[in-house]
Order: structure tokens, then sequence, then C-alpha cells
């Protein structure tokens, strides 16, 4: 019971890496490494906030959600958009993205040094009962605000004019733009919505089991890997890809060791890129049709 | 002069796996992030087989080589078949993977507890156990990798590679095997890449995983970005300046954990200032010609 509890969780939290994932790789067509740095950002300024100049704690959460989101619209703005402008290919923008990790990884690990931190003030509880399996608080902080955000998105995706547009532009950015549609604001707009998630994403997995400067990077990893097996351009997808991940890593865990589980992980992923690249969904994608 | 001469030996390290993968990623334009991943598998084949077996540097070199080149023909037979920011993300996912090889197979590898105990090198009973003889020995083997890169580069091979990293369907339409070309390429710079792996198994004599992970991968790549994509000169010479860097950092006073954050700080900010200027810092400075950037 407690190995179907942390599959679902875990399956849970893969998702919400992939929704903020997803939502800015959808209409601009990059990956951007620097997200990683939302993510574990989110989990630092939190702990500045709420341990260091010692606000409550869901006042350190809201703000350090808007600051990192502020960070991620301030790097899409200042660098992302006029290398776009130059016309520079997908990979240029990714290695840049990947430099810009680097350097804010490494601003993280000089101002809060390489060691552990943890937002928990209490002593780790051993949760609730349920079922026979334990549960602690911030694993229903996760389900709960997990599920209500992957619907959210769902809904924000199928009804709104943003959520419209992002679909749009994904699928032609330059007819969109001849329709009066501002690819670059869609773009910027996702940006943030994706920044907020992989925030929130990141203060509830540092809630849960503490943080490091390089967590980010694995996270996003993690998420990208749901992703793909999942298949670009269908949020319904993520899900089978974050259960996929979560389930074959925790089974990897409990029957052979936990440390052949990033391993397993790429490996998944791998199979995958060979087998099937377009993902469960099996919508297309031009770059793999070679 | 000691500290000098270990440097230096860290340059010549340097310089060859930066100019192996300007084969890979410049000219066969396969940005790869696995690279460390087949430095260590050669410092881990010449590590087990000069230990347990008491091969000497002239077999376990080759030995170490083809190794290198059985695994990365396999990776690349599977990752070759994905493009741009895919194929970036498998080689990320392959480097993580034999990452995880190094540091959980413990029967053979022993884990992150490393191999202690490397012997010397030595080639007809010669051996080089200081380090002004191990500096010649890695020159020579640089200038040699230098010559072999150089007249690849050159060859008719190498105007394909350059062909099809500019257009690959108009490659194909003249009657080249692309599929082929990227795959030989890839295998040759990770054949390359295990000739630094086994000079650093046999120099330290003591490997553990963390020497080749996934940063030691992107610290690689970024020497060849900060070189100038295809330029073996400009890979040489930023290989010189990205090593002596730390060094210098260490000299103006600043601990070793803040020196390291400010070379990886320093390296990645010029990743990001060279994508903004295409023609990278180095070809800026010292070749005033005009370069192909690798858009």
């Amino acid at each position: 019971m407690q190995i179907i509890i942390n599959i679902f969780i875990s399956s849970l939290i893969y998702l919400f890496l992939a929704d903020g994932f997803f939502i800015i790789y959808y209409p601009s067509k990059f990956f951007p490494f620097s997200h990683a740095i939302i993510i574990t950002l989110g989990a630092y300024f939190t702990y500045l906030l709420s341990n260091q100049v010692c606000l409550p704690l869901w006042v350190a959460i809201l703000s350090s959600v808007t600051l990192a989101t502020m960070l991620g619209i301030f790097i899409e703005k200042v660098i992302y958009r006029p290398l776009r402008k130059h016309c520079t290919s997908l990979i240029n923008l990714m290695i840049t993205s990947l430099g810009l990790y680097i350097v804010l990884q490494n601003v993280i690990s000089i101002f809060w040094s390489d060691d552990t931190r943890s937002i928990r003030k209490s002593e780790v509880s051993v949760g609730n009962e349920f079922f026979g399996a334990y549960i602690t608080d911030t694993q229903v902080a996760i389900i709960i605000s997990s599920m209500v955000i992957f619907i959210s998105i769902l809904i924000f995706m199928k009804y709104t004019k943003i959520g419209k547009s992002i679909h749009a532009i994904s699928s032609n950015a330059e007819l969109c733009n001849i329709f009066g549609i501002n690819s670059e604001n869609i773009v910027l707009w996702a940006t943030g919505i994706g920044s907020a998630l992989a925030a929130t994403a990141g203060i509830l997995i540092s809630l849960d089991v503490d943080m490091t400067p390089t967590m980010g990077f694995n996270l996003l990893l993690y998420g990208v890997v749901a992703m793909i097996i999942g298949g670009v351009g269908s949020i319904r997808g993520l899900v089978f890809g974050a259960v996929l991940l979560a389930t074959a890593q925790h089974l990897t865990a409990y029957y052979i060791d936990s440390k052949w589980m990033d391993a397993i992980t790429y490996l998944i992923l791998i199979i995958f890129l060979l087998w099937k690249p377009l993902g469960f969904s099996g919508k297309r994608l031009k770059k793999v049709e070679i | 002069m000691e500290y000098l001469l270990h440097i230096l030996i860290f340059i010549t390290i340097y310089i060859i796996l930066a100019q192996s993968l300007v084969l890979v990623a410049g000219f066969g334009k396969m940005i790869s992030l696995s690279h460390a991943g087949f430095y260590g598998i050669g410092a881990y084949t010449t590590a087990i087989l000069s230990i347990n077996y008491g091969l000497p540097f002239l077999i376990t070199l080759p030995l170490a080589m083809i190794i290198s080149g059985i695994i990365a023909l396999m990776i690349s037979l599977i990752a070759l078949r994905t493009v741009e920011d895919y194929f970036i993300i498998c080689t990320l996912g392959i480097q993580i993977i034999l990452f995880s090889i190094m540091n959980n197979w413990m029967s053979l590898t022993r884990g992150p507890l490393g191999i202690p105990g490397i012997p010397a090198l030595s080639i007809f009973g010669y051996e080089f156990n200081n380090k002004i003889s191990f500096l010649i020995l890695s020159i020579i083997l640089t200038s040699i990798v230098f010559f072999i890169l150089r007249n690849i580069t050159k060859s008719a091979f190498g105007k394909v590679l350059i062909a099809l990293s500019e257009d690959e369907i108009y490659t194909q339409s003249i009657g080249k095997n692309v599929y082929l070309t990227k795959i030989i390429t890839f295998t040759l710079g990770a054949m390359i890449a295990a000739i630094p792996g086994v000079l650093y198994a046999h120099y330290i004599s003591y490997i553990d995983p963390s020497s080749f992970t996934v940063n030691e991968s992107i610290f690689i790549l970024s020497i060849v970005i900060i070189g100038g994509m295809r330029n073996l000169i400009g890979a040489l010479i930023a290989a010189c300046f990205l090593v002596i860097l730390p060094e210098v950092l260490r000299f103006i006073g600043f601990s070793d954990t803040i020196a390291a954050n400010i070379r990886q700080i320093i390296y990645g900010a010029s990743l990001v200032i060279v994508m903004f200027n295409p023609k990278s810092l180095i070809e800026r400075v010292l070749f005033k010609r005009k370069m192909n950037n690798i858009s």
C-alpha cells in the first residue's frame, strides 16, 4: 500500500513539473534549461523569506512564487527574445539557457552554500495513517494542489483566449502573427505561467524532501522525460508519462536498488525516443521525422 | 615548478578532450553532452586493466580507445536517430546512465570509493613517474591527436561533415551517406576522448566517478563553444584559458569553494555572451577572419 501511495505522490509531482515545462516548451519549442533554476529558486526564496527573514510561511510562499515568476519573465524578455529575433537556431537557444542555468545555480551556491537546507522548523512527523500506509501533511498538500493545478491548466488551455492562442502558436507561429496574435506576448504569458508552476513545485518538493542548489536540474529532467513519454502536444498525455515514470522509478527502487533510479529513468527516455518518439498521444512533431 | 607542470598536464588533457569534441560538435553539429562519459570510460578501462591484469600502457591505451569506440558506436546507432534538441537530451541521458554505471556498479568500479593505486605510466620499462617526462608524453599525444584531427577536418570526409552540418537533406541528395558519416564521427570523437582518460588515470593514480559528471561534459562543451565551434586552435586556447582561470582566481584570494563557483559562473556567462555574438571571443581577438557560426 505504501508503494502505491508513493507512486501516486511522485506521479503527481512529475505531472506538476511536466505541466510547468510543457506550457513553456509547447509554444516556444525549445528546452529552456534555465527553467530548472526557477524550480530551485522558488524553494530558496521561500527558505530566505520564511527562515532568514522570519515571515509567516504562506506569505513567504506567495512572494517567492511571485519573485521566481518575475525572474522567469525577465530572462525570457531580456535574453531569449532578442536571441530569437536574431533568428538563431534552437540549439543556440538551448546552449544559452544551459549557460544561464550554470551561472544562476552557482550564484545560489555562493549565497546559500552547497549544503542541504530545510524550510521545516518542526520535527518530521510520521504522518497520518491511511489504509495502512503513512502520508504526511506536506504530501497531502502536494496531492491537493497538483490536482487543482492540473485541472485548472486543462480548463485554461481549452477555454481561455491565451490558452487557445498557445495552441495556435505551437502549431504555426507565423500564421498567428498574420492573424493578429502576437506570438512573443503569448510566449511571455506561457513563460510566466510555467515559471509560477515550477516555483510552486519547487517549494512543495522542498517542503517534502529539503533542498540543494542542484535539485532543479534533476527535477526538470524528470519533468522533461514525463513530457516526452507522454507526447508533446497533449496535456492528457502528461498524465500517462508521469504515472509511467513514477511507477518505473518506484519499482526499480523497490525490487533492484534506489541508486539505479536515474539510470532507469533515462533508459526509458531513450527507449521512448527510439520506439515511440511521438509519445503516447501520437501527435506529430516535425523534429523527429527524419 | 611542480605546480606549473601540473597545470600544463591538465591543459593537455583538456585540449585533447575539447578537440575531439570540436570534431563531433563543431564539424558534425552533434552537440553531445556525453563526452565526459567517454573520458571516464577511458580512465576506468585503463585503471581496471592495469591493476587487475597488469597490462602496460601501450596495450591499455588502444584497448581503452576500442572499448570507448564500441560503446560510442552502440550509443550513436541509437542517439543519432534523433536530431537537434532531442539529440542533446538523449546524450544528456546517456551521460547520466554512464555516470550511474560508474557510480553504482560496485564490483567493477568500486562505486563512489573510486579506484586507488593505479600504477605509473611506463613504456618499454621506462617509467614516467616524474612530471616533466609525463608532460612531454602528453604533449606528444596531444600533437598527434591535433595532427590527425586537422587532417580529418581538411580531408574529403571533413568536407562532407561540414556540408551535412549546414544542410543534411541536401548532403543526402548529392549521394553522401549522412547517417554513416555521423556515426563514424561520433565514434571517432569518443575514441579520441578515451586518450585523455587514460592519461588522467595514470597521472592522478586515483579515479572516482565525480570527475566524469554532467558538469564535466558541459565544461568540455563550453571550451569548444568559447573556442569557436569549428576551430581546433581556438579550442586549444580556450582550454588553456579555462583551466588556468580557477588557479588565477585562487591567487587573487578567493577561497577554493567560491573560486570553483566563480569559474563556473564565468564559463556559463561566456556561453551566453558567445551566443549573442556568434563569432566567438577568442576568434574575435586572435583570428580576425570570418568564421562560420554554428547556426
